[in-house]
């Protein structure tokens, strides 16, 4: 790996090397600027470090402390946020899809929330390049939206779960496919194909899964970028121009500053606006990028509610990749709905000491009941939604006074669920509950108070007074600062969002490099 | 120099024209006067036949072994094609072994019990394929029990009887029609079904190794030819026809040392043998191309000879 000196300003500095900022540096190395970029967590070598392990594995958690608060506070750490080289996509569920693109104008076309200041067409072939570097293996048809190449490998087996989902869908008369995964079908170069032993949420020791980890940071590496580990980044540095001029970082316990012509800030939706929260100044005293008061506000989860059920035949759920079969009806069908927004529900296969909290904590068995529920693993089913929420700005990220062990002052997080969420959460419940009735599944219940992943933050627009960044993740106040990471979504929409990150993570690349040619960045 | 007439130089040239076509006729054309093989030689051209089963019904018995046992033998009815194939390895050894030039009863009764078992495994399949929610589709086709698998073991049973009937009939026909012709159809429809069960699993594996593409290539071409050598007579599509199914023959064999490095490239590779086998690809898949480019060299051989009423 190349090694950047720290005096001397590299082009770019990548805050965070998920989804967002691990598929630009890539793509920047690939296109001859120089990187460093920067992880608070360590760099695994699956095949080595991860064990199948439920309480081992929650080494790869973002678990630092957080205050969580509000109507709805969300559980932080495993379901929602990681700690490594690769981000959250070292333990993500690999479902990968695309937005509806009616979603990008979800303002102007569906009459709710904001519009994107993107284009769907553009993003359609973005999209189709990530799914390309992710060798997703997916139906031949899709059956939804507008056409989208084939996928480069064929769909997996279904599990005896997702056949639970595909037969009551069925039953119910809407359309099924199988989830479109970032894990393979089939060998490619030196990883192996998927072994179905479904331990994808804690980590994949197979190399089958196509986390960023494994696909885009090879070739940073290649293309000369340098990821540095185990460095937490605390603060941005500007100089009295405004611009930004390097971060400071601790690692191997000194604080440390790397020179930077850029800085990239990709550290999800919490550490992100954190961060920019945290490197206030004298001249940005309500913090970096926040002229329009924006950042840290209109943070949106998923909702990520689920109807469990036990069959009579054996189901062994947890084997396979959890979420092998997908309906996205209710997010192309406007009709029959008394929300905004739309919802996916997908199969699911949950770890045994993750369904055994599920158990205690969700449904309130102790005990003996406990105990005979847990005799029912190998015969449970549920399907599980991915559902929009609206964004609001009550919703936010904000400083506490407590500080964590870097020194740094901790995010608060506060998040209500608001009418409209509610409302989808209640149709989906009472969608899926049939959807598990029609194929004879019995002790049916609800669990529903899950959520799942973290967007906004720092949205990006067309207007300064309204936006944190620009359609090209450039924020408004500071033109040497990115944003490139799930915090610049203005809306969610009802699917997994990291395809959808590392697709606008190849446009900003894209936008960065030819506005480099044309002169456009005085800084490079 | 004396001139010839111009009329009188077209005769003469139509006429040694003629000659030659005759004796070419007489040499290839499927019309030529029948001229009886030998006992001997029928029974040769049984026994390459019963090779050719034998080498089907293994490539069933090993497979569908590995198969239905991963399918944990869920129906009962799983076990029939490894004892039906298995009876049929016999039957096809007993065959290569016998000199003696004429059919056998239990011989005969066995490849027509494996042509049975073939077509009652393609209905299950199908069955199978399209009982699972989603019906005939790629996910289906693609993991449900696979629809070409059966159709070696009836392939098996069919070239067995062919055997059978050319050691007995001294007009070397099938059916009434000739044997050299029937069994060219046979192998090359046979050869266009393993095709497409080859081409559909490696669709599946999305063609990621380039080698997967030989058996959707060779194999239909070997067969092309072997279709186009029974209806346009000739020494070079002959040849052709040879050469392309004497290289299917050796891919049968390549295509396991292929499916064998396919089973290293497994979490785990040769040395979790146990499990990576099952998972596959299937190593006694390919030699039923083997099996099948016999057959179709048997049939040239009888085309050449013109054998038939
Ligand atoms: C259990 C789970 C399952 C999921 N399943 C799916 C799925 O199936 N499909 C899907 O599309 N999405 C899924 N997601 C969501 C997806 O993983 C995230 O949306 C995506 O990875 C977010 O990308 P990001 O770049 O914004 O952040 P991340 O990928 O989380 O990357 C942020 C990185 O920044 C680092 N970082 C943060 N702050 C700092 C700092 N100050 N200094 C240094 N480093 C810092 C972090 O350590 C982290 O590695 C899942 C997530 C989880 C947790
Ligand atoms: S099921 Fe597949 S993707 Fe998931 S952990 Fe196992 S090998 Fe990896």
């Amino acid at each position: 790996m190349h090694e950047y000196p720290e005096g001397q300003p590299v082009d770019f500095a990548i805050i965070g090397t998920g989804a967002g900022g691990g598929t630009l540096a890539c793509k920047l190395a690939e296109y001859g600027f120089s990187v460093v970029a920067f992880d608070a967590g360590p760099y695994w070598r699956p095949l080595e470090d991860f064990a199948s392990d439920e309480m081992h594995q929650s080494k790869l958690y973002w678990t630092d402390p957080r205050i969580v608060d509000g109507d709805n506070p969300i559980q932080l750490g495993a379901n929602n946020s990681g700690k490594s080289v690769g981000g959250s996509t070292v333990h993500f569920a690999m479902v990968s899809l695309r937005f509806r693109p009616e979603w990008f104008k979800s303002r102007s076309q569906l009459g709710y929330a904001v519009d994107w200041p993107l284009d769907w067409r553009e993003m359609w072939n973005y999209y189709t390049e990530v799914e390309q570097v992710l060798n997703i293996s997916g139906p031949l048809r899709y059956p939804w939206g507008p056409k989208r190449p084939r996928y480069p490998y064929r769909p997996h087996e279904l599990n005896a779960a997702a056949l639970v989902l595909a037969e009551g869908a069925e039953a119910l008369g809407i359309d099924w496919t199988p989830t479109p995964l970032a894990t393979l079908s089939a060998p490619h170069g030196l990883a192996h194909p998927c072994v179905y032993r479904g331990m994808c949420v804690i980590g994949c020791s197979t190399n089958a899964k196509q986390s960023v980890l494994l696909t885009w940071l090879p070739r940073a590496l290649t293309a000369g970028a340098e990821i540095r580990d185990l460095a937490m980044v605390g603060s941005i540095e500007h100089d009295h121009a405004g611009l930004a001029t390097g971060v400071h970082y601790l690692r191997d316990g000194r604080w440390r500053f790397q020179r930077a012509r850029n800085v990239v800030v990709a550290g999800y939706a919490i550490e992100t606006p954190r961060l920019l929260l945290n490197s206030a100044s004298a001249k940005f005293p309500d913090g970096l990028a926040n002229s329009s008061g924006l950042v840290g506000k209109n943070l949106m989860v998923q909702s990520n509610q689920a109807v469990w059920g036990v069959m009579d035949r054996e189901i062994r759920s947890y084997k396979g990749p959890p979420s092998l079969a997908i309906t996205e009806h209710w997010n192309y069908t406007d009709e029959g709905k008394d929300f905004h927004g739309g919802y996916s529900y997908m199969s699911q296969g949950p770890l045994p000491i993750v369904w055994g909290t599920t158990q205690a904590s969700k449904r309130g068995l102790w005990g003996q009941a406990l105990l005979d529920a847990m005799e029912n693993y190998n015969h449970q089913v549920g399907l599980k939604i991915v559902g929009e929420t609206l964004p609001r700005e009550r919703n936010r990220v904000t400083l506490s006074d407590e500080r964590d062990q870097y020194g740094l002052r901790i995010p608060r997080v506060t998040y209500s669920f608001c009418d409209n969420d509610k409302r989808l959460i209640a149709h989906s419940l009472k969608f899926m509950r049939q959807a598990l009735e029609v194929v004879d599944a019995h002790d049916i219940w609800d669990e529903d108070d899950d959520t799942c992943h973290l967007n906004g933050t720092a949205r990006m627009g067309d207007d300064p007074a309204s936006s944190v960044v620009n359609a090209d993740c450039r924020c408004w106040d500071i033109p040497n600062l990115w944003i490139c990471d799930g915090s610049v979504f203005p809306t969610v929409g009802g699917v997994n969002p990291s395809l959808t990150i590392q697709a606008i993570a190849c446009r900003t690349a894209d936008r960065i490099r030819a506005m480099a040619r044309r002169g456009e960045l005085p800084s490079l | 120099m004396r001139r010839v007439p111009a009329a009188e130089a077209r005769r003469r040239a139509l006429a040694s024209l003629q000659v030659t076509a005759r004796s070419l006729n007489e040499k290839y054309s499927l019309n030529a006067p029948a001229r009886t093989p030998d006992p001997e030689w029928r029974n040769a051209v049984g026994r390459k036949l019963n090779l050719s089963s034998a080498l089907l019904s293994l490539s069933v018995l090993a497979d569908s072994g590995l198969e239905h046992y991963r399918g944990s033998f869920q129906n009962r009815l799983m076990y029939l094609p490894l004892a039906v194939s298995a009876a049929t390895v016999a039957a096809s050894l007993f065959g290569i072994a016998d000199a003696r030039a004429k059919s056998h009863a239990v011989r005969d009764g066995l490849y027509v019990l494996a042509g049975l078992t073939g077509a009652t495994g393609l209905g299950f399949h199908g069955y199978n394929v399209m009982k699972r929610p989603g019906g005939l589709s790629w996910l289906n086709l693609f993991y449900a029990a696979p629809v070409g698998a059966p159709m070696a073991l009836l392939l098996a049973g069919v070239l067995g009887r062919g055997a059978e009937r050319i050691r007995d009939d001294e007009a070397c026909t099938i059916l009434g029609y000739p044997a050299g012709k029937a069994l060219g159809l046979v192998t090359s429809a046979g050869l266009a079904g393993t095709v497409a069960e080859a081409g559909l699993l490696h669709f599946r594996g999305a063609f990621q190794n380039p080698g997967m593409f030989l058996p959707v290539v060779v194999p239909p071409a070997a067969a092309g030819l072997l279709t186009t050598a029974q209806f346009r007579p000739g020494n070079i599509m002959r040849r052709a026809a040879k050469l392309g199914l004497r290289l299917t023959a050796l891919l049968g064999f390549a295509g396991v040392g292929f499916h064998a490095y396919g089973i290293s490239r497994n979490m785990g590779g040769w040395r979790n043998w146990s499990q990576n086998i099952l998972n596959g690809p299937p190593l006694p898949a390919p030699p039923s191309f083997t099996g099948l480019a016999l057959a179709g060299l048997a049939a040239l051989s009888l085309i050449e000879r013109g054998s038939h009423d």
